[in-house]
C-alpha cells in the first residue's frame, strides 16, 4: 500500500467523519441539528436527501421526505390518490422517460426519467463536483449542465450527457465545446438573480478557473445581463441559428426566469426554434445572489407553470416543446408537481448538491467557499468530495426519485409520467401543508 | 504618450467636472458595532467527548500535530489557543460542518439572544441585514438559495418583474450607474400659463429634487436625543436629501437647516417665525385650514406638505386638500406598516394613488409614504404602489443600534433605548446603509429595464401580488377556492 501524504491523511480524516456524519444523522439517533434548516429545505428534508443519496430510498423513520415548511407553492399542494384498489398494480410497468425534443426535425433524445442535473458553473462549484454529477448522468443516461464557466477536459469521457452552456459572459464557450455538446443551453436569465447576470466572486476564481473563463484570476467575474446581441425573437433566432451552424445535430435550449410575460416570452423561444425551454423560478440556489433578488424579483416556479402551458396550448404549439421547470424544486413529489402543472420535466441543482452533505448554510461564497467542498474552488477543499463518492450518491438520489415517481403515478392511476402532464384535476389544494396519510 | 485608457479616464473626469452634471456617489466605510450584539449561533463542546476523541487522533495518527489540529471549522471558531475545549462562537457562521462531523460531542444551535433583536414586523433577520448594510455599506449576497416563507402577508406577498432582454443601458449592470434614483418633490402644475407679454401667470412650478427617494422622517418622542438628532440632519445632509424634524431643530442645526423640514402644528408657529430663512419645505403636523394660510402668507416659496395618517376617510381628505392647494402629502402608517384598521399599506399606498389617478390629479401631487418600510426591497414595493418618495423611520434606527423595547407598532407608544455614538460614527452607518439601499433599487430597476426611479411609481404592472398569481395558477385545483372562502 502506498504511504499517504499528511494532506491526504487529512483528507481522509476529515471525508470519513463527514460521511459517517451524512450516515448517523438521517437516523436520529443524536435528533436533529438545532440550527440545521429553514423553511424551504426544512432538517427534514436534508436529512432524507442524506439518506436517499445513501440507500437509495426514502428513510422509514418518519422523516418528512416530501415538502417543506414554506407554507406556500408545492408545500400546499397534495394529489388526490386513489383508493388503493385502484392503483396500478406492481407488475405493470410504468414508464418516466421523457423526450427533449418534440418537434417534427432534428434528433431525438429521450431520458429515462423526467429531470436532468441544471448549470453550475467551474467555479462556482469544484471540479470533483462536477464529474460527480457527470458520471451520475451518464449512469441515468440523462444529463448534467457545465453551467457558465468553461467545458472541463475531465468532463469529455462523459460528452453524450453533458450539456454546455452559452450565456451571456460567454465565459468558457468554445467552437468545440458547442461541437461536442448533444444540447446547447443559452442562459438568459438565471432564477435566483433574474435579470442581474451571474456573479463569480474574486476569491473564486483561482488560476484555473480564469484559465478556463479566458479571464484574470482572482478578480470578481460578472456576467453581463442580458445577452447585448439579443434585443428582439428575431435576435434570438440569430443565436440559436448560429449555434446550430457550429452543431447541427444538437438540440437547443433556453433558459429563462419567471417575469410576468413568461408566457410570450415561452412562445417567443418556440418561434425562434428552441427545442427546450427551460422556466427557473426565484427560489432555486445559486453561489452568491443578492438577497434582494431571491425573493423579490420575479414569480415563483410554481405560478409560472401554469401559465406557460395554458398558453402554449391555447396557441396550439405546446406538444412542440419541451418544458422543463426549475428553481427550489427539492423531493420527488415536488417533480411530480411540477409535471402535473403542466411542465414535462425538471432540472435539478441544489437537491444534488443536498446530497452531496449540502447543509445549505448559505456560506458558498464566504472566503474559500463551501466548507463541504461542494461550491469551492479551493484545491484543499475540492478534496472533500471524491467524484465516485459523489456520483454513487447523485446516482442513489435519482434511484429513489424515480421509485416514488413510479409510486406516485401507480396511486393515481397513471402508467406515463407523460400522463401527468398538466392533470391539475389531479391535484389537492390544502393549506394543512399538503401532508397526506 | 498618454495611453488609450489614460485618454478615456481623463474624458470622464471631464465630464464629472462639466458644471451641471453630478454623478452622485454615497461614500461608504466599514463601521462596526459600537456594542457588539449577541453571536448568531452558540457552540457547545463536550470537553470529555472532545478529550476521548483527541486521545484516539493521538494514539491513531502517533502525535502527529498537523493531523490532531486539523479541524472542521474554517472560520476559526475551535482555533483558539485552548482550540475546541473553548470554541469562539462569534466566529460561527452556522455551517454545521464540525456538527455533522462530531455528532457525540458538538452541539450548534441559534443564539436565543440574537432572536431579542428587533420586534415581531422588524424581526431578527431584517435587523441582521441593516446591520449588514450599515456596517458594510454593501448589498447583502449570499449563496444556496432563498431560505424563507414562500410568500406571506404585506410586502411578501409581492414580487417585481423583470425583463428578460430590455435594459435600462447597453452596459448591462456596469451601466447601472447611469440609473437615475432622482425623485422630484413639490408642486408640479399640469401646465403654464402666459400674459400676452411671455410672463408666467397662474401656478408656477416649485419642485426640490432629491438624488434619492429616500428622507428621513421624525423619530419618535422615546428618541428625540440630540445625538441622534445630530446624526439625521448631518446624514441628510451629506446624502444630499431630507429630515422631518420640529422646528426647533432649524435653530438648533443652523448650519444643516437647508436639511430640515420642520414639522409643524398651530402651536410651533411662532418658533417658526423665528428662522430667519424660509425653509424648502414645511410639513404639517395635520390638515388645518388656518395653519395652511398662514404659511402660504408667511413662507410663500417654501413646499408645503401635509402629514396624513391612513385614518378612515383619508382618500377623501387627500382630495380636500388637494382642492385647498396643498400638492405635497406625507402618507403615514404605523411602524409595522398598517392603519387602526389593520389594513396595510400596500393597500393603502395604493388607495391614495389611484384616488389621485382617477381625480386627474396624481402627476400634480408628490405622496412621501412611511412606515413598515424596513428592508430595501420595501423601498421599490412602495414605489410600485404609489408612492414617489419613501421616509424612513426604524431602520435607521437600527442602523444605529437603537435596540426596540418591546413591541413597537403604534408611534407614540413605541419604547426604544440607544446606544452611545458618536455623530461621525452614527452618519457612516446611515450613509453605509443607504448607499446599500440604494444599489439595492438600482437592481431592482435595472431588472426590470427602468432607467429612472420616476418611472416606478404607480407601476403596478411592474408587480405581481400573491393573491392574483396564486388564483391564476391555482384555482382549477380542488381545495382552493375552499380555502379561499375560509380565510
Amino acid at each position: 500500500m502506498l504511504k499517504q501524504t499528511i494532506e491526504q491523511r487529512i483528507t481522509e480524516k476529515h471525508t470519513s467523519a463527514l460521511h459517517r456524519g451524512f450516515h448517523v444523522w438521517p437516523e436520529l439517533r443524536y435528533g436533529k441539528m438545532p440550527a440545521l434548516g429553514d423553511y424551504r429545505w426544512t432538517a427534514d428534508l436534508i436529512y432524507a436527501t442524506w439518506a436517499q443519496a445513501e440507500t437509495g430510498s426514502v428513510p422509514e423513520n418518519g422523516l418528512e421526505y416530501r415538502i417543506g415548511d414554506s407554507g406556500g407553492g408545492f408545500d400546499l399542494l397534495d394529489f388526490k390518490f386513489l383508493p388503493p384498489g385502484h392503483w396500478v398494480p406492481e407488475d405493470v410497468p410504468v414508464r418516466t422517460s421523457i423526450p427533449l425534443n418534440r418537434r417534427p426535425r432534428d434528433r431525438r433524445i429521450e431520458i429515462p426519467v423526467p429531470f436532468y442535473g441544471g448549470g453550475m458553473s467551474f467555479g462556482s462549484i469544484s471540479e470533483n463536483v462536477m464529474l460527480a454529477r457527470a458520471r451520475a448522468a451518464a449512469l441515468w443516461k440523462t444529463f448534467t449542465c457545465t453551467g457558465e464557466g468553461g467545458y472541463p477536459d475531465s468532463l469529455a469521457a462523459y460528452n453524450d450527457y453533458v450539456i454546455t452552456q452559452v450565456a451571456t459572459g460567454m465565459f468558457g464557450v468554445r467552437e468545440e465545446t458547442i461541437q461536442r455538446a448533444p444540447i446547447v443551453e443559452f442562459k438568459y436569465a438565471q432564477g435566483a438573480k433574474p435579470g442581474l447576470g451571474g456573479h463569480l466572486l474574486g476569491d473564486k476564481t483561482t488560476v484555473a478557473v480564469a484559465r478556463m473563463r479566458e479571464a484574470v484570476p482572482w478578480v470578481s467575474l460578472f456576467s453581463p445581463f442580458p445577452f447585448h446581441s439579443v434585443y428582439s425573437v428575431e435576435d434570438h433566432k440569430k443565436h440559436i441559428d448560429w449555434i446550430r451552424t457550429i452543431n447541427p445535430e444538437a438540440l437547443v435550449s433556453v433558459k429563462v426566469s419567471t417575469p410576468t410575460d413568461i408566457d410570450m416570452v415561452a412562445v417567443g423561444s418556440y418561434y425562434a426554434g428552441a427545442h427546450i425551454l427551460q422556466i427557473d423560478g426565484g427560489y432555486g440556489g445559486t453561489g452568491a445572489a443578492p438577497e434582494i433578488a431571491k425573493k423579490n424579483i420575479a414569480m415563483p416556479i410554481e405560478f409560472a407553470i401554469p401559465k406557460v402551458h395554458r398558453y402554449l396550448l391555447q396557441e396550439g404549439i405546446r406538444d412542440e416543446i419541451v418544458v422543463m421547470a426549475s428553481g427550489g424544486i427539492r423531493t420527488a413529489h415536488d417533480i411530480a408537481k411540477v409535471i402535473a402543472l403542466g411542465a414535462d420535466g425538471c432540472v435539478l441543482g441544489t437537491m444534488e448538491l443536498v446530497a452531496l452533505g449540502c447543509t445549505r448554510c448559505s456560506n458558498c461564497e464566504r472566503g474559500r467557499g463551501c466548507p463541504f467542498g461542494l461550491t469551492t474552488t479551493d484545491p484543499e477543499l475540492s478534496r472533500l468530495v471524491d467524484p465516485e463518492w459523489g456520483a454513487e450518491r447523485i446516482s442513489n438520489l435519482y434511484r429513489s426519485i424515480q421509485l416514488q415517481l413510479c409510486q406516485i403515478l401507480r396511486h393515481l392511476g397513471l402508467q406515463q409520467i407523460s400522463e401527468l402532464r398538466g392533470r391539475t384535476d389531479l391535484l389537492l389544494y390544502s393549506k394543512k401543508n399538503g401532508r397526506h396519510p | 504618450m498618454r495611453s488609450g485608457i489614460q485618454e478615456l479616464r481623463s474624458q470622464a473626469l471631464d465630464l464629472e467636472d462639466r458644471p451641471g452634471y453630478h454623478r452622485y456617489h454615497i461614500e461608504t466605510d466599514t463601521t462596526l458595532e459600537v456594542a457588539p450584539y449577541p453571536s448568531r449561533f452558540r457552540v457547545r463542546v463536550g470537553r470529555v467527548g472532545l478529550a476521548k476523541f483527541l486521545l484516539r487522533e493521538i494514539v491513531h495518527t502517533r502525535f502527529n500535530r498537523q493531523i490532531i489540529t486539523s479541524r472542521p471549522c474554517l472560520y476559526g471558531v475551535f482555533s483558539g489557543p485552548i482550540g475546541g475545549f473553548a470554541p469562539r462562537p462569534k466566529l460561527c457562521v452556522g455551517c454545521l460542518r464540525c456538527m455533522t462531523e462530531y455528532p457525540d460531542f458538538v452541539r450548534v444551535s441559534h443564539n436565543p439572544d440574537r432572536q431579542l433583536l428587533g420586534d415581531t414586523y422588524f424581526t431578527p433577520q431584517y435587523v441582521d441585514a441593516v446591520t449588514y448594510e450599515a456596517q458594510t455599506g454593501k448589498v447583502p449576497v449570499k449563496g444556496a438559495g432563498y431560505r424563507g416563507k414562500f410568500g406571506g402577508d404585506g410586502w411578501d406577498g409581492m414580487w417585481t418583474d423583470m425583463s428578460e432582454i430590455v435594459r435600462p443601458t447597453r452596459d448591462g449592470i456596469h451601466g447601472r450607474e447611469f440609473i437615475s434614483t432622482v425623485v422630484d418633490l413639490g408642486e408640479k402644475p399640469p401646465y403654464l400659463l402666459f400674459d400676452e407679454n411671455h410672463t408666467p401667470i397662474g401656478p408656477t412650478p416649485n419642485v426640490l429634487s432629491l438624488p434619492l427617494p429616500m428622507l428621513f422622517d421624525v423619530p419618535p418622542a422615546s428618541l428625540m436625543q440630540e445625538s441622534l438628532l445630530s446624526v439625521l440632519v448631518e446624514s441628510a445632509s451629506a446624502l444630499d436629501t431630507l429630515v422631518v424634524l420640529p422646528p426647533s431643530a432649524l435653530r438648533k442645526f443652523d448650519l444643516h437647516r437647508s436639511r430640515i423640514v420642520p414639522l409643524v402644528a398651530p402651536e410651533d408657529l411662532p418658533a417658526l417665525q423665528d428662522s430667519l430663512e424660509q425653509p424648502r419645505m414645511i410639513e404639517m403636523a395635520s390638515w388645518d385650514e388656518k395653519l395652511h394660510k398662514e404659511i402660504r402668507t408667511r413662507f410663500p416659496g417654501s413646499i408645503l406638505c401635509v402629514r396624513l395618517g391612513f385614518a378612515a376617510g383619508y382618500e377623501e381628505q387627500l382630495l380636500r386638500c388637494v382642492h385647498a392647494g396643498v400638492r405635497v402629502f406625507h402618507l403615514v402608517a404605523d411602524f409595522h406598516g398598517r392603519n387602526e384598521n389593520g389594513d396595510f399599506a400596500i393597500e393603502l399606498i395604493q388607495r391614495a394613488h389611484q384616488t389621485l389617478v382617477e381625480a386627474g390629479w396624481r402627476d400634480s401631487v408628490t405622496l412621501i409614504g412611511s412606515g413598515g418600510i424596513v428592508a430595501a426591497e420595501h423601498v421599490p414595493k412602495a414605489i410600485i404602489c404609489g408612492l414617489d418618495v419613501v421616509a424612513l423611520d426604524t431602520p435607521v434606527f437600527v442602523a444605529l443600534q437603537v435596540a426596540m423595547v418591546g413591541e413597537c407598532a403604534v408611534q407614540s407608544a413605541s419604547q426604544f433605548k440607544a446606544p452611545k455614538f458618536t455623530t461621525q460614527w452614527g452618519v457612516q452607518r446611515v450613509k453605509n446603509m443607504m448607499a446599500s439601499w440604494r444599489d439595492q433599487l438600482l437592481e431592482v430597476l435595472g431588472a426590470m429595464g427602468l432607467r429612472e426611479v420616476r418611472r416606478l411609481r404607480g407601476e403596478l404592472g411592474r408587480a405581481m401580488f400573491q393573491n392574483d398569481l396564486e388564483r391564476e395558477a391555482f384555482s382549477g385545483i380542488t381545495g382552493y377556492q375552499d380555502a379561499q372562502a375560509d380565510n
